[in-house]
């Protein structure tokens, strides 16, 4: 199979450019990261990240025949020839299939990503009733692997103000967790020209999201949590 | 309401949007059903008080819901704020003189027909 | 990490990706309130002239004899369908109707196509 990735070396490159690569796939090659995982083996100076290969790491997300995706997820039946791979759209890329993903987290811990509860702790946990726990379900899966946020048109224009669908998605889970105590502050912080409104309901990071969530549905969420918030 | 955030403009920018669709239909509606689509009923509806308010809100509306709208664009494809912030103030301007001026035209034409 | 950011490259090149539909209703939406806001002025100027006599209203009856006016009047006719069925289109799914990815496609296909019938209805009728 044909092969097409991008290749960007900063050390030796001015501008990036495509290189095709003849590989045959063998018999235990199910996903294109078995075939990527080949190719290094031919060319050890193509660079990818991987680790977990089951769509748990998020690490090897990339721009596969126009799509975002996880490579380990993409099955190699079906796949148009050739194969085009290029980095995760809109980020700065290190090298090769390599993107620089801090604003990415500086997005996501802007949300403050994890429980709030200033409560005096219980003697064990703090309990949920199972309707409670039911409301974190499609919000928690995520692995901020980054397919939808770098498939998001608003995020490619505002990289530096707009959360993103990511930082959003996990916003809503803090939001949604009924043992966090901060959903005022938390819907406040949100409520900006920038971190959330420039979203515009396209849609594209649902399309994109290798683990089947629903970013722009919980946007949808906090929107209108806002507004009842402020009625 | 949260005043000076983000939430204004998107509620604004969906209230007027049903504005413009109730107002949009209520005047296909009268295009549909009215006796004739003449100068004379046209001139009439327009200069009654009913017609003449629904027309200047329908503007109104248009031109709120037109300037978010392009806010948004300005805010998503133009960051130097040297180009931002006076391409704002002009469409402002504009969107403004168009509203007086279908103000003044409503106003001119009412007086002279009540 | 180094501070390469500023001067590293990005792979940002819109004809190599591949949109959905939604992301084409979108774009669809904004270019048409775009050419509807452009057309704002003609439109303020043609209640004026439609109110100041008999005659100036049949001119504007007349406006589609002129082929290059009927043409910029049939990609109003486009903007304005395509405008407020995608509208109303996110008018539901902001309050949660029809926002579930498969059905937004269907509705994103519906408002791209219905739009594109009703211009194409304009088209016949004054360009024929
Ligand atoms: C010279 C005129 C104007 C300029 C230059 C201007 C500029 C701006 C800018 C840059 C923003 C975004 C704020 C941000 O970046 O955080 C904004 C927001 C906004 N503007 Fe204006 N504006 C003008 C007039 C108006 C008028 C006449 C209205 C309505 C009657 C209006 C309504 C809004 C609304 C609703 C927002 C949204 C969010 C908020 O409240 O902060 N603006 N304007
Ligand atoms: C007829 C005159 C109209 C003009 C000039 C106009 C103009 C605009 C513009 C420029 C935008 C910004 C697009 C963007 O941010 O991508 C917009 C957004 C919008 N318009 Fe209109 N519009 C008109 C009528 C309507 C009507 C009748 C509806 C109602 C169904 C409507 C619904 C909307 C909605 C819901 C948005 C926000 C979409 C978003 O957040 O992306 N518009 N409009
Ligand atoms: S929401 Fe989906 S696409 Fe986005 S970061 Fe999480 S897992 Fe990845
Ligand atoms: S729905 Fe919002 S967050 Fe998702 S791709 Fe569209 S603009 Fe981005
Ligand atoms: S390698 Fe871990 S998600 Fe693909």
């Amino acid at each position: 199979m044909r092969v097409s990735i991008y290749r960007f070396n900063p050390e030796t490159d001015a501008k990036p450019r495509m290189q095709d690569y003849d590989v045959a796939p063998e018999a235990g090659d199910k996903k294109l990261l078995d075939v990527l995982m080949r190719l290094k083996t031919m060319d050890d100076s193509l660079s990818f990240r991987r680790s977990c290969r089951e769509g748990v790491c998020g690490s090897d997300a990339m721009n596969i025949n126009g799509r975002n995706g996880l490579a380990c997820l993409t099955s190699l039946p079906g796949l148009k020839e050739p194969v085009v791979l290029r980095p995760l759209p809109g980020f700065p890329v290190i090298r090769d299939l390599i993107v620089d993903m801090t604003q990415f987290f500086a997005h996501y811990h802007s949300i403050k990503p994890y429980l709030i509860n200033n409560e005096e702790p219980p003697e064990r946990e703090r309990l949920q009733s199972p309707a409670e726990r039911e409301k974190l379900n499609g919000l928690y899966e995520c692995i901020l692997c980054a397919c939808c946020s770098a498939f998001c048109p608003s995020f490619w224009w505002n990289p530096d103000k707009f959360i993103g669908p990511a930082g959003l998605l996990q916003a809503y889970r803090f939001i949604s967790d009924s043992r966090d105590t901060a959903t005022a502050a938390r819907l406040a912080y949100l409520d900006d020209v920038y971190r959330l409104y420039r979203c515009r309901s396209i849609m594209n990071c649902t399309e994109v999201c290798p683990k089947g969530l629903s970013p722009s549905h919980a946007i949808e969420r906090i929107r209108l949590a806002l507004v009842r918030e402020s009625s | 309401m949260r005043l000076f955030l983000g939430q204004r403009a998107w509620v604004l920018q969906r209230v007027t949007a049903l504005m413009l669709l109730i107002l949009l239909a209520l005047g296909a509606a009268t295009l549909l059903t009215g006796p004739s689509r003449s100068y004379e009923s046209w001139h009439a509806l327009a200069t009654s008080t009913h017609g003449a308010v629904l027309i200047v809100v329908f503007f109104a509306a248009l031109c709120l819901h037109g300037w978010i709208g392009v806010r948004d664009i300005v805010l998503d494809y133009i960051h130097a704020p040297t180009l931002r912030l006076p391409l704002l103030a002009l469409i402002a301007v504009i969107l403004f003189a168009i509203f007086i001026r279908v103000v003044l035209t409503m106003a001119a034409h009412f007086a002279g027909g009540a | 990490m180094r501070a390469r950011s500023a001067s590293a490259p990005k792979f940002l090149n819109l004809s190599q990706v591949r949109f959905p539909v939604g992301a084409i209703a979108s774009i669809g939406h904004r270019v048409s309130g775009v050419l509807l806001l452009v057309s704002l002025p003609l439109l303020a100027l043609a209640l004026d002239r439609s109110l100041r006599s008999k005659s100036e209203f049949d001119a504007l009856r007349d406006l589609v004899s002129e082929p290059w006016r009927a043409l910029l009047l049939v990609i109003l006719v486009w903007a304005a369908a395509h405008h407020v069925l995608a509208g109303v289109r996110h008018l539901l799914m902001d309050i949660g109707v029809g926002s579930r990815l498969s059905q937004a496609r269907t509705s994103a296909w519906a408002a791209i196509l219905a739009a594109g019938i009703i211009a194409l209805a304009a088209a016949v009728r004054w360009l024929s």
